[in-house]
């Protein structure tokens, strides 16, 4: 009985297998593959594991044991380095008022790219994740303005987004030696935040 | 352990149900993330296998050892994939939203859209 157990799985698990090394080949992005190679890690370490259970002994459970922390690892290494893709790919039939576009290195006249692939990054390179980020900005926040400044306008069923707000996100950043307690004047939405300094 | 006969008959068919179970696991994850659209909904078919299925598996192979022993070391394997699975999942899941490597049209909600839209109302991008 544990035999034909033990066959059916090596069948499951070979079949598993099969859709995890399609997606690794087909996936359009690299995430795509970081997540299917977590899966064929495992699925390998499942393999070890009907092998240790039909042969009887426990050779291979250390290696078990090491293919979770090797998993995670890969996962998290890989993940830190994705870049971000345009936000033309992301909304291609969205109105284009945005008179500059953040990157710059944006392709203009890549429509024709368009309806190929949505989801293959044209220019992976040129973008990275946070352009222009000095060494004052706030790490915890950073990602928030970075997405913000690339043109990501977030979609809302209800309120959608007031009109003061649109160009002052899309102004270029300043140089960074300015210091930090200077009023700025163009930052109208914070009189409060004036107030309060000043007091 | 135990020596009469009918233990080690339930104990056998108890592994090889576990065994198909975790196999099946498998199966699940490779069918999800041929056939689900975008990004998180294959990471959610992908933490399939990382958790339960191997867990039915350890659990057949401590069945059929039949020994305390080895029983720390599968306790060790499957608290690590635990604990490690949630964040790799999350760092994942968290730079596919801020690469935008997801299907926005297939969401019914997005609960970070809010988040982000009065972060970049409050703060001047330059400050951060």
């Amino acid at each position: 009985m544990l035999e034909t157990a033990v066959h059916i799985t090596q069948v499951l698990l070979a079949l598993g297998a099969a859709g995890t090394v399609y997606r690794i080949y087909k996936g359009p992005s690299v995430l795509d593959r970081v997540i299917s190679l977590d899966v064929m890690l495992i699925i390998v370490a499942s393999m070890m594991i009907v092998d240790m259970v039909i042969n009887d002994h426990q050779d291979f459970i250390l290696f078990v044991v090491v293919t979770a922390v090797i998993g995670f690892l890969g996962a998290v290494a890989i993940a830190r380095y994705v870049v971000v893709r345009s936000p033309e790919e992301v909304a291609p039939d969205a109105p284009a008022h945005d008179p500059v576009p953040f990157p710059p290195a944006v392709p203009v006249g890549s429509s024709s790219q368009q309806e190929g692939e949505p989801e293959t990054p044209h220019q992976p390179i040129s973008t990275p994740v946070m352009p222009g980020v000095g060494p004052l900005e706030d790490e915890s926040t950073s990602w928030f303005s970075a997405l913000a400044r690339s043109g990501f306008t977030p979609k809302r069923r209800e309120d959608p987004m007031p009109e003061e707000a649109e160009p002052e996100s899309r102004q270029p950043p300043k140089p960074e030696s300015q210091p930090d307690s200077t009023p700025k004047p163009e930052s109208t939405s914070s009189p409060q935040q004036q107030e309060d300094r000043d007091a | 352990m135990l020596e009469s006969p009918t233990a080690d008959v339930i104990l056998d068919a108890l592994a090889s149900v576990l065994l198909v179970v975790g196999g099946l696991m498998s199966l699940a994850a490779g069918i999800g993330l041929v056939r689900l659209p975008d990004l998180h909904s294959r990471m959610h078919a992908a933490t399939k296998p990382q958790v339960l299925g191997l867990l039915a598996l350890l659990l057949a192979a401590a069945i059929t050892w039949r020994s305390w022993e080895l029983v720390p070391i599968v306790v060790l394997a499957w608290g690590l994939l635990l604990l490690t699975a949630p964040v790799s999942a999350h760092v994942v899941g968290r730079s596919g939203y801020r690469t935008k490597h997801m299907r926005r049209d297939l969401l019914t909600h997005d609960e970070l859209a809010s988040a982000v839209e009065r972060i970049s109302r409050e703060q001047p991008p330059n400050r951060g």
